[in-house]
């Protein structure tokens, strides 16, 4: 078996994971550090749970704003997993 | 040895030296606030603008044809950065090498500096929303990390001793974690992690995007033939698909090219059929490390 991701870069297509961020993070009702369930979720570990780099860009360090980014998009296995879970339907994958 | 060995180690592994634990090595490299922000935006590293490219992406980015080339050169060479303009939020010499769990022994019990605190693995919480007190860390890092409680095991606030360090790497690795030992930065150790893959960040970049971010061990697993019943038991502690079970030899075959040498498997097997042996023993993987 090959590693995930050597297999995944042989697609034509890359994989798009948008998160509305009016819906989950700073502006919605979750906040990622509760919630989560994404992560837990997903098999090859796509998301990315980090804190925001702010507005200010010589301090950008905020510990109450977290966020969550689908930071490797290349491993994803498309199961669609994170779109059924997410309570606020936040995820949307595209290819 | 790697060519870390021939520059850090000393004459032996790198690891291994006792120079590169000491608090005078730290103050040479006035590493105390450097460390201190280091963790303040480590969550950050990977979603930074670092010379115009965030890793966001990377497994698509690495294969763009010459900017792929491009940033991987890049990223080789801040990850094992030696200049003294080192930034801290980019994580620059942040290395490490898997180790078997006599080597974290010996690190544990002679040479890693005081103090020793057990702290909540960061990559686990960014990358799997899970909070498991399994890093080991050590001399000035530990002192840095302790500023920040969100890193901080409830159940465990104060700092451990050696005894209890070795016997919480020890439970670690017989659950199936792989013991690593860092750089951070280079030439400097001060953590020893229990990784596991595919949540940990040093080998998602190593093993799937081909990053040289953790180095295989110095050592290779052995499979005794004779002494193997076939029963499995060590094809689900391997982190990374280098055991699998074939029914009809009734034994398990390993992947030599993907066994990074953890011997975490052994603590599966009742027959004693898998040791441990030196890499350069082996015909073939002397010196191969990715």
């Amino acid at each position: 078996m090959e590693n995930i991701g050597d297999h995944m870069g042989k697609r034509k297509k890359k994989t798009r994971i948008v998160i509305d961020y009016s819906k989950c993070g700073e502006k919605g009702k979750i906040d990622p550090r509760d919630c989560g369930k994404c992560l837990q979720v997903c098999d090859p570990c796509v998301f990315l749970r980090h804190m925001t780099l702010g507005v200010k860009p010589k301090d950008p360090y905020d510990p109450q704003d977290w966020r969550i980014t689908a930071v490797w998009p290349s491993v994803c296995t498309r199961c669609l997993k994170c779109v059924e879970i997410c309570p606020e339907k936040a995820i949307s994958v595209s290819w | 040895m790697c060519q870390w060995c021939f520059k850090h180690g000393a004459g032996q592994k790198w690891y291994l030296n006792a120079k590169n634990y000491s608090d005078d090595l730290a103050k040479e490299l006035d590493l105390e606030d450097y460390l201190t922000e280091q963790w303040t935006t480590m969550e950050q590293i990977f979603i930074r603008r670092i010379k115009g490219f965030s890793s966001i992406g990377l497994g698509y980015k690495l294969k763009m044809p010459l900017i792929g080339k491009f940033i991987r050169r890049g990223a080789e060479s801040m990850i094992h950065s030696e200049k003294k303009n080192r930034k801290a939020f980019r994580a620059d010499g942040h290395f490490g090498q898997v180790i078997p769990l006599e080597d974290g022994k010996i690190i544990l019990s002679e040479l890693a500096a005081e103090p020793l605190i057990e702290n909540y693995c960061l990559c686990r919480w960014m990358q799997r929303g899970v909070k498991d007190a399994c890093c080991i860390n050590f001399g000035y890092n530990a002192t840095a990390i302790e500023k920040f409680p969100r890193f901080i095991p409830k159940e465990r606030t104060l700092r451990i001793d050696r005894e209890q360090a070795i016997e919480r790497l020890e439970e670690h690795n017989k659950k199936g974690y792989v013991a690593t030992v860092w750089f951070q930065p280079v030439p400097y150790v001060c953590a020893i992690c229990s990784c596991e893959s595919p949540e940990c960040g040093g080998l998602r970049l190593t093993n799937d995007f081909g990053l040289h971010e953790v180095y295989k061990a110095e050592y290779i697993i052995q499979l005794n033939i004779d002494n193997c019943q076939g029963c499995g038991t060590c094809v689900k502690m391997c982190q990374f698909n280098a055991i699998r079970l074939i029914p009809s030899i009734d034994r398990v075959i390993i992947d030599y090219n993907k066994c990074m040498g953890c011997g975490v498997c052994r603590h599966a097997c009742k027959y004693d059929a898998l040791s441990l042996i030196p890499r350069e023993e082996f015909p073939g993987f002397d010196g191969k490390y990715w």
